[in-house]
Order: C-alpha cells, then structure tokens, then sequence
C-alpha cells in the first residue's frame, strides 16, 4: 500500500535545514543528531529553558517497539502516528464498507483524503524524524455494519482531538503549537462529521458524553492515547521519552 | 466604545489591588481542605494561582469570557423563544447553551475578581439580523458565526498562554469545544464541516477571511500534499479544497473584536 517514495517534492534540502534549525527543533547534522546526546542550545531559541537531550524515534531491532521520540519530535510524530492509523483506516472503510449510500462513502472518502494531507504534512515536518510507516489491523471493527465504521471513525477522531488538546501545553516551539492548533479543530470537525452519520441534529454530534461539567473537551495523555490505539498497531509504540503534564 | 481599551483599562486597575492574589490563594486553600474531589471552583482556582499577577493572561481571558457571555446569552435568550428552534434540534441547542454557559461559569471562576461583567448585546447587530430570533435561518447563520469564531479566537491566543500550562490546556479544550459546535451547525445547515473563505453560508466574510492561509513558519508545502498520488477523490476542486480545509487558521483578538463589536451595545465593567 505504501513504500515511503518521495511522495512530497517538498523542500530543497538545504532550504529545509534552515528552517528546520530556525525552529529549534533539529540539529543541522541531521544524520548525528538521532546519536546525538546533547542539544546545541545555539541552535535552539525555542528550547533555551530545557537543556536535556532531545531524543529522535528508534525502532527496537530486536522487539521492534517503536519509539516516538522525546520533545516535539515525539509530540510530532505521536500525532503522526494517528494520522497513519485514520487514512489507514478510511482507506480500509472505503474498501470493505457494506451497505453504505453513496453519501457514507463520498464522506468517509473526504475524511480520508482530508487525514492524508495531515499524515503527508507531519512526514515531510517530521523528515528525517518522522517514525516508519506502521502496519495497521482493523480485524476489531465489523466493516459489514455501516455503523460500526462510523463508530470506529468517530471513536478515532476523538482521539484525536483529546491527543492534541492533551499534548498541546508539552509543546516548546510556538510554530509547532500552531499547527497543532490548526489541526485540532479539524479533527473536532472530523468527530463531529462522523458521529453526525450516527445522530445528526443530537448532543451525541457534539460528544457531549466527552464534555465535563466545566464545558471542557476531553484530553488525552500520550499513554492513555497509545492505550487506545494500539490494539490497532501492529509494531508495539513507546511514548517513554515524551514529555509529561 | 472601545472594548479593547475597556478591558485593558480594568486589567490595570486591578493590577494594583493586592486582594486579589489573597482572594485566589484563600479560595484555592479552602477548596483544597473543603473537597479531595475536583470541583469545577478547585480548578479554576489553581488556574488563577497559576497565572497570579500576569495582566497578559487576565486580558486574554476576558477576552474569551467576552465571547462565552455573547454565545451564552444568544443561546439562553433563542430558547427562551417558544417557535424558534424546531422540536428535533432542541436537545442539541440546550446542550450547546449549556457548555457555553459552563465556560462562562469556568473563566468567571477563574479570573475570580478580575472577571468583568456582562456586556449589553444587540443580536441584531444594529438591524443587521432583525429576525435573530424569530427566524430560524438568521439563528443558525449566526450561531455558525459566534461558534467559528469562537474557534479562531481562542487558537489565535493560544500561543500567547504558553508559559502557563494549565492555562493553555483549559484553553485548547474550551477550542475543540467550540469547533464541534461549529461542526454540528454547519451541517445541519448543509454546508461543509470545514471552514473556508469560499463557505461564509451567509455568516460576515471577516469570520472566514484567511481561513484558506496556512500561516504558520514551518515550510511545508500543503499544496503539494494535496495532490499526493494517495488522494483518493478526483477532480481539481478538491485539490484545492483539500490544504484550506486541513487546516484552520487563527485571528488575532483586534480581528474577533471588529467582528464581535456590532453585537456588543455596551460594556459593563
């Protein structure tokens, strides 16, 4: 299905180093940095309180856990691992779906294509950092029930949007919160366009289950967002090295 | 009237009145012996002792509470009107008065004696709607409005409450909130759950201006991810679609304020 090609031209490398050092977020020595234990503060305005290591993703030869990371890059690709794991899953939906309108496909179509540009935007963020494409098993879902697909949709887009909201205050780089930003609300949309194939014009559109009684969303820390996901992941993900509330 | 200057008028007043570090710090030690349970006063109390004297965030949050008292009072005054909101969208409606009322209820707690008051509104926005609350269309057109505003007012202050981490996150999951709100109403209206600058769906052009800008310093080119090869939909439409619906953009809080202005008749400090 994939083969992680050059799906995006993107940026000249060189131009890309610039801005990415700009950010604090990575060492110009891209290829030293994963080994690297120290963070050069000069080259991280973002980082200048927090002098420990920032530690890149590894995968385990030996278990094959996935590690995400530590820092932003661990946020990053936290985030990125969701994104794989909703395409995957709309692509598989599209697929498999039985008794689905053409309106439940043409929505679970956008929701994948709109996920994609998520996925794709955190690859070429991430670069060299990014984790590896994951192997994804949707044998939990029954993709014969079309209710069940948009139950696991809005199930992972609540995830979703309690994984940024909970991650949100760990980040350092004001860029990186950004975009964060701008994508948490997406995913609040996506939520709330799936639950509305299950109960249009009703709370439940609005996960008013999620809500406390403060009319706060719900928040996720990095374990409890692996907890739920990965029952859905073939490779075992550690979030160990991700900063904490 | 100049709400901006209002605010920051009150924020400097207070800022010289030393009772209301006490206030928040006797607040938050009574909560803390009187209940071992979280109460919605206990967090709003470690939230105001958290950010103490920093008039920056004060302003922020009267800001925000300036648009919950706006969404709140539209919503509590439309059910109030026995014909306006048909029976099935009812529940839906009390439930979104409801949050929005809690998030008046959470910043009022929060910013304890700093909090302004109430302003006087006009939902007419000075005739603008006149049928804000006799037709159910007008309703729904600024209903979508106050919620995707709402979305891009609180992601346009985010990155200004970064040093206090409580703060923030009460923030981002006040954010989602408003941008479900936002969601469920757009489709019951039969537009598109995402924002863009081409789908006002009669709400003012300023709610939606730069929503299709990526404005952020990270160089990727969201163009160029939209017309990846693992796009599933054909067609150029959605290609340009795809980046300015991916993501939503912030306003700054002068931008909200220009919006939010012709329904504010007047502030009450």
């Amino acid at each position: 299905m994939k083969k992680s090609g050059p799906t995006i031209p993107g940026i000249p490398s060189v131009e890309r180093r610039m801005f990415l050092r700009q950010m604090g977020l990575f060492s110009a020595a891209t290829a030293g940095f994963l080994a690297s234990c120290t963070n050069d503060q000069s080259l991280s305005p973002a980082g200048g309180r927090h002098s420990s290591a920032r530690i890149g993703p590894t995968v385990d030869p030996v278990t094959g856990v996935v590690d995400l990371g530590s820092g932003d890059i661990g946020i990053s690709n936290l985030a990125y691992m969701l994104d794989q794991l909703e395409t995957s899953f709309y692509r598989t939906a599209v697929d498999r779906i039985m008794g689905a309108s053409a309106t439940d496909r043409k929505v679970l179509e956008e929701l994948h294509d709109h996920e994609v540009v998520h996925r794709e935007f955190f690859k070429a963020f991430l670069g060299p950092n990014a984790i590896p494409m994951l192997d994804f098993d949707f044998s939990p879902i029954n993709f014969n029930e079309r209710n069940a697909v948009f139950d696991a949709a809005r199930q992972f887009e609540n995830v979703g949007v309690g994984a940024f909201n909970g991650t949100g205050p760990l980040i350092q780089s004001d860029e990186v919160l950004k975009v964060a930003g701008s994508m948490v609300s997406v995913e609040a949309r996506h939520a709330t366009l799936a639950s509305h194939m299950l109960g249009p014009r009703k709370p439940f559109a609005i996960a008013h289950e999620l809500i406390d009684p403060m009319g706060l969303d719900w928040h996720l820390t990095p374990e409890q967002v692996v907890e739920k996901a990965q029952k859905f992941i073939k490779q075992k993900i550690s979030v160990a090295n991700l900063p904490k509330l | 009237m100049n709400l901006l200057n209002i605010l920051s008028e009150i924020g400097k007043a207070d800022a010289d009145t030393p009772e209301r570090y006490d206030f928040s710090r006797r607040k938050l030690l009574k909560t803390t012996a009187a209940a071992a349970v979280i109460t919605p006063a206990f967090v709003a109390a470690t939230i105001n002792k958290a950010f103490g004297a920093d008039k920056t965030v004060t302003d922020i949050l009267n800001f925000a509470l300036t648009l919950e008292y706006l969404e709140a009072e539209f919503y509590k005054m439309a059910l109030s009107m026995p014909n306006l909101i048909p029976a099935g969208d009812r529940d839906l409606f009390t439930y979104i008065a409801k949050h929005e009322k809690e998030h008046v209820e959470f910043l009022k707690m929060t910013l304890g004696p700093d909090a302004i008051g109430m302003p006087q509104f006009d939902f007419t926005a000075g005739g603008k709607y006149p049928t804000a609350f006799s037709s159910y269309d007008t309703f729904l057109v600024l209903s979508q409005s106050f919620e995707d505003l709402g979305v891009r007012a609180y992601k346009g202050q985010a990155p200004f409450l970064k040093p206090y981490k409580e703060i923030l996150l009460a923030a981002l999951k006040i954010h989602s909130v408003e941008a479900r709100h936002a969601g469920e109403v757009r489709l019951i209206r039969g537009l598109r759950v995402w924002a863009s600058e081409q789908e006002t769906g009669g709400a003012p052009a300023a709610v939606y201006m730069g929503e299709n800008n990526f404005l952020t310093g990270i160089p990727v080119d969201v163009i160029q991810l939209a017309s990846s090869k693992y796009i599933q939909q054909n067609g150029g439409a959605l290609h340009e679609k795809l980046p300015r619906e991916s993501f939503d953009e912030p306003l700054t809080k002068e931008q909200v304020l220009a919006i939010a202005m012709p329904f504010i008749k007047a502030v009450n400090p």
